[in-house]
């Protein structure tokens, strides 16, 4: 993570732009790549298998009536928030390293981060529970392991600013290398923040479009329908 | 130095291409499984965009080739060069040259799309104009000595073959005419199709992806298992054709071929109707009617149909005609005797359609073989000395449980031998 | 805390007083042997070490194809077995692109990189044997899967009760280097464990999570590549002045971090299915196999280019070296590669014209194939502006560069047959598509690669490679490999499928598949001359000059070997092919003032990411084998990861380290002191 040959006192780079930015810039667009190959295997099979999944009991089921927007935005929302506080935080170091106003909002971002996984842990009990499993369905073979995926970026977030929250407190996040760390970590969380608006969007949101979605003509009568 | 290597070079180099050119005849180019020898529509298309290709290509190779050989020895280092300045330029290279270069790939490829395009849409389904001389009425009578042949409904249609995958064999279906596994008369491996009549073939496979390719007669569609994909093949001249899955299915891919039988129409709609008859009964007390309790007793019946007699096997091939066929176990195993094959290729003028009939004797031994291979105790490297390594042949096989092993049919040689003789009874 | 901050300069590392890291550890900065080379953060030696290993598994994978071709030099031959010789293809497959070619490309942009721009270093040095010793122990555990099935078929297992519970006693990867789902997948509904029935056992296992190892290591290596050149050219060295080979190792980059990410996607997706009882790609279950194909092609085709533009690179060093005259066109040729590589990304179908795409996207991809052979082909063109005038030297490079423009040239005609899809229905897999990609990636390939070997080998030991052996090992290469894969153009038109372990006699095949195993061995025979030359020369060869070749870039303005520090004092670049300029032409590499006594930053050596690295060994070795349900093995999984964690954790802990080291004052061989440069300017 901090492996750089240029030092700081060294020669600026070509290109002006830190190593450590730059390999982070290009490890996103990998991701991009990443998450695009995943959001597509979703987004395929949802349009080839509109009509839901079978759940263990044999009863057809519809994912509109499977997801509980309610919680899923309001978790959306804690995500979009922690960015926000995530850019406050960045700003404090390069405003000259305000360790105080630093911890305190990374501290903000870690909590609402947590939030989030917390809320994506009750998503995906509830949905087991609901019948949902990752071996009965395609659709619940993609929506796991996409959102997994995505969980799993937050979760290592979480993990890293917990440990530059902790640096703060020992002198390593002084000085210019101190702000380009934190300020790659926030790359990464508003990155990982954006996916995850494109997934509410192409995995929770277009289920509520066209005719089957709650603003159409409501969804077609299925012989033992659970609803 | 140099000069002494090419000169070496050149020394393995001539002769080795005398060699190989020495090798080659006209008879290379009809072999079994030959794309240059196309005998339909659909592969004369695909030949002719392929020499469409190699045209364009000798053209290029022969021009930048020889631009490369000749700049190499023109522009070659001589002594006297080390005092002469070293050449410093910029390296820009000529902006004309270079478009030019480009506008003429460009114009050079333009010279194969076009065939490409026209090819693609033809080679993917019976087209138009030939769809109304294709038409089951055109060429099938509907109905013969007061049976019907296929129904009033599909009459305008074009004769239809469903090809199913399975490893390591393919399953041939007639729906329009009845022949299908769910009826069980399926054809196995052995494809009949009408000379000169085009045929729509449905592929789909139900395990693994394969591949349909009778190379002189169509090129390859594969068998995607979750999808139903299409071609459309006809053959010009009747005859034994040869064809290859030709997508790595598992361990016995290599074993994976089958054979179409080109007939005339008339004859086509004779088999058809052979086809669906069942199987004699065989003579009370032969080794034969011993065979067929064996079928029963060894549960073979549990995976193949035989028509008349056993009806409960969907799994493996239908077995009710086998002993009409030319080949065994995916037309790995030849039925037919090699000498007279040869013999009958060599009176056709080295036409491999040609074909020699079944020899009974070749015949049973290849069952006795097939049958023996399958079911007898090999040790723990058994699976992969099969005629079929992995081959679905035995009950344990099928579901692939560990422990079943130990249940396997064995067969002793003459249980072996009165199977094979009631399997020859089944024409 | 590093030594820079404690110590005057020093002259070499042995100097270093003991130091430790904010860890408490000590660096490993004053290792010789063995332990230097395990912990080296030195591009150079890195580069050697990937080259050192990708020759090991260019001949296993090379014995590997001499399997193979015994196998099929007759018809009916029984010298292995079936489910062996599927095992033999795909590991040769996997091997050669993978662990051959890959990391042989890589070992060049290590070596070279950093020279060719004027740096001392990579962006990341740590991270750069973090990704060498991930690529080699991935390697491993991808062919740790041999040794399990040898064990297996010596009967070693057998009082194991995992094993005789084991329903799939295959060991080895038997996919192909494609493995297409559903034959690589599950077929059925998951039982009680999760376990899905399947048609392969534990060998597609070893696979699919070696495969995800070395894209790892492939990442971070391209990562670290792409922040280098990017950002550490030398003052002057701008983006149209880097050296071709340079900007190909750019491209190639990109194509993997941009095209890597569809592969890993669908090995975890494979991996879910097989291990967890998802449907991906599980018919059965409305999965749909052709999305592996998708998924698999999206990354195969750039991976094709990827295997392609570093030999390209390299051919556009050695053509201008030897015929004395700078690359013909350089910005198109640099700017066609970029074009290779954008393309590559809109042809992958055209591996899928027999799936029954529909003619609309066979016909789309048809014609995208078609126009990626435009930019290939003004490639050649320069190729042949850039001897057109020059004074053509024969050296075993050129030869093999030559060999390498021929051998490639014929392989894109042979793609342009199929990217007329009509023709390619015949065509594809059938023995012609090999023929195909051998020319490409062997006769275009290998050869390209050998000629960087046999150009760089003087600079990278400052030993010269005996020139009469090599011509006598080119010679065996490339007339060996056309006895080989030409008659495979007639065989597959002939009808023969690929990846068949046997053919029955009497459909002609015979006497060129036998033509085709000799050529094969002649092959193999020169492919050895020319590596045991190669090796020989690194103990044994004659000394030479630093500059042998009359170079044209910046490396050739280097001591061979180059030394730790590469440059003495970072150069000044006004214009392309510098070195050779400043020699024969009117510019003078110019030198800053740095170095000297005051020193150069050195990055400090490292445990930390072979220990990292160790992590994935362990993780990558216990899921296999905790697949074939091997008690507790479960346990070194969780240990793997945690090592890995603990690696990363202490890399990022102790910081980058680093010390000064003195270089001398006037460092360049043939190159006038930097006072005398900047008066001549």
């Amino acid at each position: 993570m901090s492996d750089s040959a240029a030092h700081a006192h060294e020669a600026p780079t070509s290109t002006g732009i830190d190593h450590k930015k730059l390999i982070m810039w290009l490890f996103l667009a990998s991701d991009c790549m990443f998450f695009g190959t995943l959001i597509s295997t979703h987004l395929l099979y949802r349009k080839l298998y509109p009509t839901g999944f079978t759940d263990a009991e044999g009863h057809q089921r519809f994912v509109q009536r499977l997801f509980d927007i309610e919680l899923t935005s309001f978790s959306t929302f804690i995500l979009l928030m922690s960015s926000f506080l995530m850019a406050l935080a960045v700003s404090a170091m390069h405003k000259g390293g305000q360790l105080k106003s630093f911890r305190r909002n990374v501290l903000g971002v870690i909590i609402f981060g947590l939030i989030f996984l917390g809320c994506q842990v009750y998503e995906f009990t509830h949905f087991y529970h609901q019948g949902l499993t990752i071996q009965n369905s395609v659709f619940g073979s993609t929506f796991y392991v996409l959102t997994g995926t995505h969980g799993t970026h937050v979760a290592i977030g979480v993990l890293w600013l917990v440990l530059l929250y902790f640096y703060s407190f020992t002198g390593r996040l002084g000085g210019h290398m101190g702000a380009l760390d934190v300020e790659v970590a926030g790359l990464y969380w508003h990155f990982v923040d954006i996916v995850w608006i494109i997934i509410f969007t192409a995995v929770y949101l277009v289920e509520y479009l066209g005719p089957d979605g709650i603003w159409g003509n409501g969804l077609p009568p299925v012989p033992g329908l659970t609803p | 130095m140099l000069s002494r290597f090419f000169a070496r070079v050149g020394l393995l180099v001539l002769p080795v291409i005398a060699l190989l050119t020495a090798g080659c005849s006209e008879a290379d180019l009809k072999v079994r499984q030959s794309t240059f020898d196309h005998k339909g529509p659909v592969a004369r298309l695909q030949y002719e965009v392929f020499m469409d290709s190699v045209y364009l290509v000798t053209v290029l190779f022969a021009v930048v080739g020889g631009l490369l050989v000749y700049a190499v020895i023109r522009f070659r280092a001589r002594p006297g060069d080390e005092n002469k300045p070293a050449i410093v330029e910029d390296g820009h290279g000529n902006p004309l040259t270079e478009i030019l270069l480009i506008v003429a790939s460009i114009g050079a490829l333009v010279f194969l799309a076009i065939p490409t395009l026209k090819g693609i849409w033809y080679t993917d389904d019976v087209p138009e104009e030939l769809v109304p001389a294709a038409r089951l009425s055109a060429w099938y009578p509907r109905a013969e000595g007061g049976v019907e042949n296929y129904a009033e409904a599909v009459k305008d249609q074009v004769l239809e073959v469903d090809v199913v995958g399975k490893q390591w064999w393919f399953r041939f279906e007639y729906p329009q005419l009845g022949l299908t596994n769910e009826g069980r008369r399926s054809v196995p491996n052995e494809l009949v199709i009408p000379r000169g009549v085009p045929v729509r073939i449905n592929l789909r496979s139900e395990d693994v992806i394969h591949s349909f390719w009778i190379p002189k007669v169509a090129g390859k569609v594969d068998l995607m298992p979750g999808r139903r994909n299409h071609m459309w093949i006809q053959a010009d001249e009747a005859g034994h054709y040869y064809g290859q899955c030709a997508e790595f299915c598992g361990d016995s891919h290599a074993y994976m071929l089958f054979r179409v039988e080109v007939v005339e129409p008339a004859e086509f709609t004779r088999w058809v109707s052979a086809q669906k008859k069942d199987a004699a009964e065989p003579v009370a007390g032969s080794r034969a009617a011993e065979g067929k309790a064996l079928f029963a007793a060894k549960t073979c019946a549990m995976c193949h149909n035989v028509g008349g007699h056993f009806g409960a096997g969907a799994f493996g091939p239908d077995l009710t005609h086998v002993a009409s066929r030319k080949s065994l176990a995916g037309a790995w195993l030849d039925n037919r005797d090699p000498a007279a094959q040869q013999a009958a290729v060599a009176a056709a003028g080295g036409n491999t359609e040609a074909s020699a009939p079944v020899d009974h004797a070749v015949q049973k031994a290849n069952l006795i073989k097939w049958i023996g291979s399958s079911g007898v105790l090999h040790g723990d490297g058994e699976a992969t000395r099969d005629v079929k390594p992995g081959n679905r042949m035995h009950y344990y096989k099928m579901f692939n449980v560990a422990g079943l092993n130990e249940t396997r049919t064995q067969l002793t040689a003459a249980e072996l031998d009165a199977l094979a003789e009631y399997l020859l009874t089944l024409k | 805390m590093s030594h820079d901050h404690h110590h005057a300069p020093v002259a070499s590392r042995y100097d270093l007083a003991p130091e430790r890291s904010d860890i408490g550890l000590i660096r490993p900065d004053r290792f010789t042997g063995l332990r230097d080379w395990l912990t080296t953060v030195d591009h150079k030696k890195i580069g050697v070490l990937y080259g050192a290993f990708a020759m090991f598994f260019f001949l296993v994978g090379g014995v590997e194809a001499l399997a193979i071709r015994t196998q099929l030099a007759r018809p009916e031959n029984d010298f292995v077995t079936a489910r062996m010789y599927n095992q033999l293809f795909t590991m040769h497959g996997t091997t050669m692109i993978f662990l051959g070619v890959m990391p042989l490309s890589a070992a060049f942009f290590n070596f070279l990189v950093p020279l060719q721009i004027g740096a001392r270093d990579v962006a990341f040095p740590r991270l750069n044997a973090f990704s060498l010793w991930t690529f080699v122990f991935g390697a491993f555990i991808l062919n740790a899967s041999w040794l399990f099935e040898f064990a297996h078929l010596a009967g070693w297992f057998k009082s194991f009760d995992w094993y005789n519970a084991l329903v799939y006693r295959d060991f080895a990867p038997a996919n192909g280097w494609f493995s297409y789902a559903p034959l690589s997948g599950t077929f059925g509904q998951a039982d009680a464990a999760l376990r899905a029935p399947r048609f392969t056992g534990v060998g597609t296992d070893f696979w699919i999570i070696g495969i995800q190892i070395l894209g790892i290591a492939s990442l971070a290596a391209s990562f670290n590549f792409i922040c280098t050149i990017l950002n550490m050219r030398a003052k002057g060295m701008t983006m149209m002045r880097l050296p071709a080979f340079t900007w190909m190792t750019l491209v190639t980059s990109f194509l993997i971090i941009l095209a890597f990410p569809a592969i890993t996607v669908a090995l975890i997706q494979l991996m879910f299915d097989r291990q967890f009882g998802a449907n991906f790609f599980n018919p059965t279950a409305g999965g749909q196999p052709i999305l592996w194909q998708h998924l698999f092609w999206i990354f195969g085709h750039p991976e094709v280019y990827i295997l392609v533009l570093p030999a390209m690179g390299i051919v556009s060093e050695v053509l201008p070296t030897f015929a004395g005259k700078s690359l013909y066109g350089y910005p198109i040729v640099v700017f066609s590669g970029a074009v290779i590589g954008f393309l590559g990304f809109a042809v992958w179908s055209h591996h899928m014209f027999t799936t029954g795409l529909g003619p609309v996207p066979t016909a789309a991809f048809s014609l995208l194939t078609m126009a990626i052979a435009v930019p290939t082909g003004v490639k050649i063109f320069n190729w042949l502006g850039t001897i057109w005038g020059g004074r053509v030297r024969f050296t075993p490079p050129m030869v093999l560069s030559l060999g390498f423009i021929w051998m490639f040239m014929c392989g894109g005609f042979s793609g342009i047959m199929h990217a007329a899809a009509p023709a390619d229905a015949q065509q594809q897999d059938s023995y012609f598509v090999i023929a195909h990609f051998h020319y490409v990636l062997l006769g275009g390939v290998l050869l390209g690669l050998m000629s960087g070997l046999y150009f760089w080998f003087p600079k990278i030991f400052g030993r010269m490679p005996k020139a009469s052996v090599a011509y006598w090992a080119s010679g065996l290469v490339i007339l060996g490999f056309n006895l080989a894969f030409g008659p495979m153009h007639y065989l597959g038109l002939a009808g023969q499928p690929r990846r068949t372990h046997t053919y029955h006699a009497g459909f002609g095949w015979e006497t060129w598949n036998f033509v085709a195993t000799i050529g094969a061995f002649i092959l193999g025979i020169g492919v050895f001359i020319a590596f045991a030359n190669l090796v020989w020369t690194v103990f044994r060869g004659e000394k030479c000059a630093s500059d042998p070749w009359d170079g044209r870039t910046l490396e050739w303005s280097l001591p061979s070997p180059v030394p730790e520090y590469n440059f003495a004092r970072s150069p000044v670049i006004v214009c392309r092919d510098a070195f050779f300029v400043h020699k024969h032409g009117p510019h003078r590499i110019a030198y800053e003032q740095d170095g000297g006594e005051a020193g150069v930053h050195m990055p400090s050596q490292s445990w930390m990411p072979l220990l990292a690295s160790c992590g994935f060994l362990l993780a990558g070795l216990g899921m296999p084998m905790s697949a074939m349900g091997v008690p507790h093995v479960g346990w070194v999984v969780i240990a793997g990861l945690g090592v890995l964690f603990i690696g990363i954790w202490l890399w990022a802990l102790e910081g980058p380290g680093g010390y000064m080291l003195k270089t001398p004052v006037s460092p360049v061989s043939s190159a006038p002191a930097p006072a005398e440069a900047s008066s001549a300017r």
